[in-house]
């Protein structure tokens, strides 16, 4: 196996050991944090492949989480389907609806990307609402104590174990976002990989080399979509609770955030950029509770990453690295 | 190659450690319920301090200016009361998860005066699920009393909307049969629920509701729906919005040269400084003789000027809330709530659980709460668990809020 | 059909102000290719300033709104210097999350220094209303739309006749080469975003007197503003202002008219007016394609 194959195996398996074992150490409302920690994880590596590796800048990811979540909420509130078997069919649907975006999309880049893919993330709640036969409008689904809904109510036996709500949710959720992670990383160093990163470096390089445009970006589009709806569809199972409302604007605007942070076209950051995510408003508002004030910190933390981490953290964890060993090294492009 | 795995351990590491480290939080176990000793008990709420809706967190504030007003004068049978208010920027999601926060990291005793209808409906089923009670939800939609049946933790507190729009409806019968209503609503539970209460206050009488207009809380400005309903030709306008855009219907209405016969506006944008604004320094004739429900004391109110219960509040709020809008009729509200829990918590005795609260809470009968107006009681029984379902109507008349007639009581069917 | 006039006349005062502030849009994006998605926030708060100092100091109207367009000017070019110079040459998601940083940071800002409450903002015109045909006009609303007019000539002039003007052009469309001519390049940036701050003070302080000013008051009209400016070209001033014209003539009647749409979906109804023009005509009304040479 190549020394690559090997570290990443090694990286891997430290991520699974400590993930699994952390409810150990945590309260159960901890647990329950770090579960959100895992759903923005498995949206940001979805978001990531189309961000950070293919190089279309995405603002409205938080609508395909509102696919994936509302999917899951009608599956089991109408249809009587089992909570982890929505997750599945969640990711087909949004992954559908994003390659179906994916099509026009080709037409834009950059900025204008930005712009209509921000325009979708701030129709969605509208039009979710405007459907509401369907979505239940605006007083939305609730799935608290569905019998659809695993441990809500009582607790779950998984392998031996007793898990409680917060507890099934944790490892549910991560155990999902680790099998996204290996995924998108044997996507990633594979052909489609390079494809895709010869897309975001150069499309006239790309297309010249033979790489199809229209095929990769409608696939990541596709990929990074149905990562959302999958994380979407864990939300609405931990929240217990959709409508219009829990995907706002501000979701696929924090996804972004999240993936800046993380680092753009590596995945290991992306662990610190979910941390960063769900935990940076909750501290916000320690720094101080009058109206706003959480807002201002938040706001001002995030551009000064954005000055000191231009790369992420992923890009800090390079530069650790580069201190702690002497002599060459090559650059790495994953 | 080691490098990228050294990397990873850090980062793992750091990730562990930082996880660790949070979970060094947590209060230590109360006694049989969680959130009460015998010198304290730990109330949790969620406010939307941040957000569209943070005009609303004067509800929270003075709630909490009024317990602090309390435990300084020894507290209820010996507890002081400590009111844990958490932002929930007015999204339901974060509500949850704000809400399981205080149930299950905070450990309260009760989840008391959340505000927003989606956002208690959102931890409805799990605070009964978990035998939390859901105290004086800060929501006039009507479920939250009617489906006491399988909600039996959750409470309301204000007037249902349906039961202020149907106060609406029976008064336009009674005083203007052959009316015809233009309705500017919110497209939302809060807007539909005043809207259905007038629909079935005017039933069986000559009036008709001619026009409706939604507007989403998201809107600009509802200058194109005013505009709309001024060409329905009706002679009555009802405005059932928030304040920002119940004072754009009132300036709206003006600006196009529209004067209806009749004006009501809901109670949630009645307040004196609302009014002021949309009267428009005095030029906006539209808001004189507008109508609408009242059970609070207005702070702005010159009758209330030599009130005894007024000038605690003003004490209070000196006190306890110092650089907070004095006039803001949302503090009101707040410490009239406060008021309800404190009695609620003296009935339930020294022995306090959840149990004898809940029990206190749905046999109330106390009167005398000296931020509600004369004569308004608070009354929960069997059936009926609305607090209070009585109401003042009043007039705005020369820059000021006058109440006329009798109260009107209103039962749900 | 006097509705319909209504609707038309109420349409154009909006889409003024959707118009004044995709002006500042599409300045900001033809000086320094930047898109900024903390333009309405900066307005509204360029209003608060206004409202500070006539109703808490108790200035009067007018040295007040030139005083405000003062802070604001100086405000755009400050912030340019300090948050955008030191991202704006990375890649283009860094400065979109540092846009999006101050979005968050003002807005907060605004909730924190003033609360939510809704205030009142004087009107620098009068507010009678004239009935022509059935049809209300207020004489504010008249203002509003030729202010939007007059802001676009006042810019066109200024970038056709002036040696700033043509200097800010050459920096925006090749920064290397303006150097070389001894155009300050840094400085005719900060100065992009100083006018496009004061253009969005503007707008603001037009429609406070009608929605009346809190801190969400532009959060709508910011996505209306984004619209107009990708209908009438983001790169084109001329287009964004009749672009929001139209827009805002076009939403009232469609929201009007078309059951369907109503009032719900009159937001969704801008956007995909985005998304159709993006798809269809990249470079909008006014605007020239954008020719990528290899």
């Amino acid at each position: 196996m190549r020394t690559s194959t090997v570290k990443a195996l090694g990286t891997f398996l430290l991520l699974f050991v400590a993930v699994y074992l952390l409810p150990a150490f945590v309260s159960d409302f901890r647990a329950q944090q770090f579960a959100y920690v895992g759903i923005y994880l498995l949206a940001l590596v979805g978001l990531n492949v189309l961000t950070g590796f293919t190089g279309q800048i995405s603002l409205g990811h938080g609508a395909f989480m509102a696919v994936g979540g509302y999917t899951t909420a009608i599956l089991m509130a109408d249809h009587g389907v089992k909570d982890i078997w929505t997750i599945p069919i969640a990711a087909g649907v949004a992954g559908a609806a994003g390659f179906l975006f994916g099509i026009p999309a080709l037409r834009l880049s950059g900025i204008y990307l930005a712009l209509a893919t921000f325009a979708i993330a701030v129709a969605t709640p509208a039009v979710i609402k405007k459907f509401e036969g369907f979505t239940g409008g605006g007083s939305g689904i609730n799935l608290f104590g569905t019998p659809e809904l695993t441990a809500s109510l009582t607790p779950v036996h998984v392998l031996g174990f007793e898990l409680n709500f917060n507890n099934w949710l944790y490892y549910l959720s991560w155990t999902v976002a680790l099998v996204g992670y290996v995924l998108a990383w044997l996507l990633l160093r594979g052909r489609t990989g390079r494809a895709f990163r010869a897309v975001r470096d150069s499309e006239t390089a790309a297309v010249s080399s033979g790489v199809s445009l229209a095929r990769y970006k409608t696939l990541a589009f596709g990929v990074s979509a149905a990562y959302a709806g999958a994380a979407g569809a864990l939300f609405a199972i931990a929240t217990t609770f959709v409508n219009p409302d829990t995907f706002p604007v501000a979701l696929s605007i924090i996804l972004l955030v999240g993936v800046a942070v993380g680092g753009l076209g590596s995945l290991v950051g992306l662990v610190a950029g979910a941390i960063f995510i769900q935990f940076l408003p909750l501290w916000a508002q320690n720094v101080s509770k009058s109206a706003g004030a959480p807002a201002v910190v938040y706001g001002a933390i995030l551009i000064l990453v954005m000055f000191v981490l231009p790369t992420g953290f992923a890009g800090l964890l390079a530069r650790l690295g580069s201190l702690t060993t002497r002599g060459y090294h090559r650059p790495n492009d994953s | 190659m080691t490098r990228k795995l050294g990397l990873t351990c850090l980062a793992l590491a750091a990730t562990l450690v930082l996880g660790v480290t949070a979970a060094f939080a947590g209060l230590a176990r109360g006694a049989e319920d969680p959130g009460v000793t015998p010198t304290s008990i730990l109330l949790g709420g969620t406010s939307p301090l941040s957000g569209s809706a943070s005009a609303y967190a004067s509800v929270a504030r003075g709630a909490d200016a009024y317990f602090k007003y309390v435990n300084a004068k020894g507290g209820v049978l010996g507890r002081t009361i400590s009111y844990k208010i958490v932002d929930d920027g007015y999204n339901p999601a974060q509500s949850v998860q704000v809400t399981r926060q205080l149930v299950e990291q905070e450990k309260v005793f009760a989840v008391f005066n959340s505000l927003g209808t989606e956002q208690n409906l959102a931890v409805r089923d799990y605070l009964n699920a978990s035998k939390v009670p859901q105290l004086f939800v800060a929501s006039g939609a009507t479920t939250f009393g009617r489906d006491y049946g399988k909600y039996p933790y959750t409470i309301a507190f204000q007037p249902s909307y349906q039961a202020e729009g149907w106060v609406y409806g029976k008064y336009l019968a009674r005083t203007a049969p052959g009316a015809k209503v233009a309705v500017l609503f919110q497209n939302d539970d809060y807007g539909k629920d005043l809207l259905n209460g007038l629909k079935k206050g005017i039933q069986r009488s000559a009036v008709k509701v001619i026009a409706a207009q939604p507007y989403e809380v998201t809107a600009s400005d509802v200058g194109s729906q005013v505009a709309k309903l001024k060409a329905s030709g009706a002679d009555t306008f009802a405005i059932f919005a928030t304040p920002k855009f119940a004072i754009q219907s009132f300036v709206f209405a003006n600006k196009l040269g529209w004067q209806p016969k009749r004006v009501i506006n809901n109670a949630v944008s009645s307040a004196s400084n609302i009014m002021q604004l949309a009267a428009e320094g005095g030029t906006n004739k539209v808001v004189n003789g507008a109508i609408s429900i009242v059970f609070l004391k207005d702070p702005t109110d010159p009758q209330w000027k030599s009130d005894a219960a007024m000038k605690l509040y003003g004490q209070i709020m000196k006190k306890y809330a110092a650089g907070a809008n004095v006039n803001d009729v949302y503090h009101v509200y707040g410490m009239a709530v406060a008021w309800t829990t404190v009695e609620a918590l003296k009935k339930a005795g020294k022995d306090l659980s959840r149990a004898s609260l809940l029990k206190a809470v749905d046999n109330l009968n106390a009167s005398g709460n000296p931020f509600l107006l004369p004569g308004i009681a608070l009354k929960t029984s069997g059936q009926d668990h609305f607090p209070i379902e009585q109401m003042l109507l009043q007039r705005w008349q020369k820059g000021s809020w006058n109440s006329f007639g009798g109260l009107w009581g209103y039962r749900a069917a | 059909m006097t509705d319909f006039f209504q609707q038309v006349v109420s349409g154009l005062a909006s889409g003024g102000v959707y118009g004044s502030l995709a002006l500042a849009l599409v300045l900001i994006h033809r000086a320094t290719g930047v898109i900024n998605f903390a333009q309405g926030e900066m307005a509204a708060f360029s209003t608060y300033i206004l409202w500070t100092l006539t109703t808490n100091h108790g200035w009067p109207y007018w040295p007040a709104f030139a005083a405000t367009l003062a802070v604001s000017f100086a405000g755009g070019v400050g912030i340019h210097q300090a948050v955008i110079r030191p991202v704006e040459r990375g890649s283009q998601i860094r400065v979109v999350i540092v846009t999006i940083g101050l979005l968050l940071l003002i807005n907060g800002s605004m909730t924190w220094i003033w609360s939510g409450e809704v205030r009142s903002v004087k009107s620098p015109f009068p507010t009678r209303t004239v009935d022509i045909g059935g049809v209300a006009i207020s004489l504010q609303d008249i203002g509003t739309i030729a202010v939007s007019l007059a802001a676009v000539l006042v810019l066109w002039v200024f970038f056709r006749f002036t040696k700033v003007g043509l200097a800010m052009r050459a920096a925006a469309v090749n920064p290397a080469e303006a150097r070389l001519v001894g155009v300050r390049v840094t400085w005719m940036l900060g100065l992009g975003w100083g006018l496009a701050a004061v253009l969005g003070a503007v707008a603001g302080m037009l429609t406070a007197p009608s929605v009346f000013l809190d801190p969400t008051m532009m959060q709508a009209i910011l996505i209306y503003a984004f619209a107009a400016a990708v209908l009438g070209g983001i790169d084109s001033p001329i287009g964004a202002v009749v672009g929001g014209l139209l827009l805002g003539v076009g939403l009232n009647l469609i929201g009007s008219y078309v059951d369907f749409v109503g009032a719900d979906l009159r937001l969704p109804a801008a956007l995909l007016v985005i998304l159709v023009v993006l798809l269809l005509k990249p470079a909008g009304i006014f605007g020239k394609p954008h020719v990528r040479k290899v």
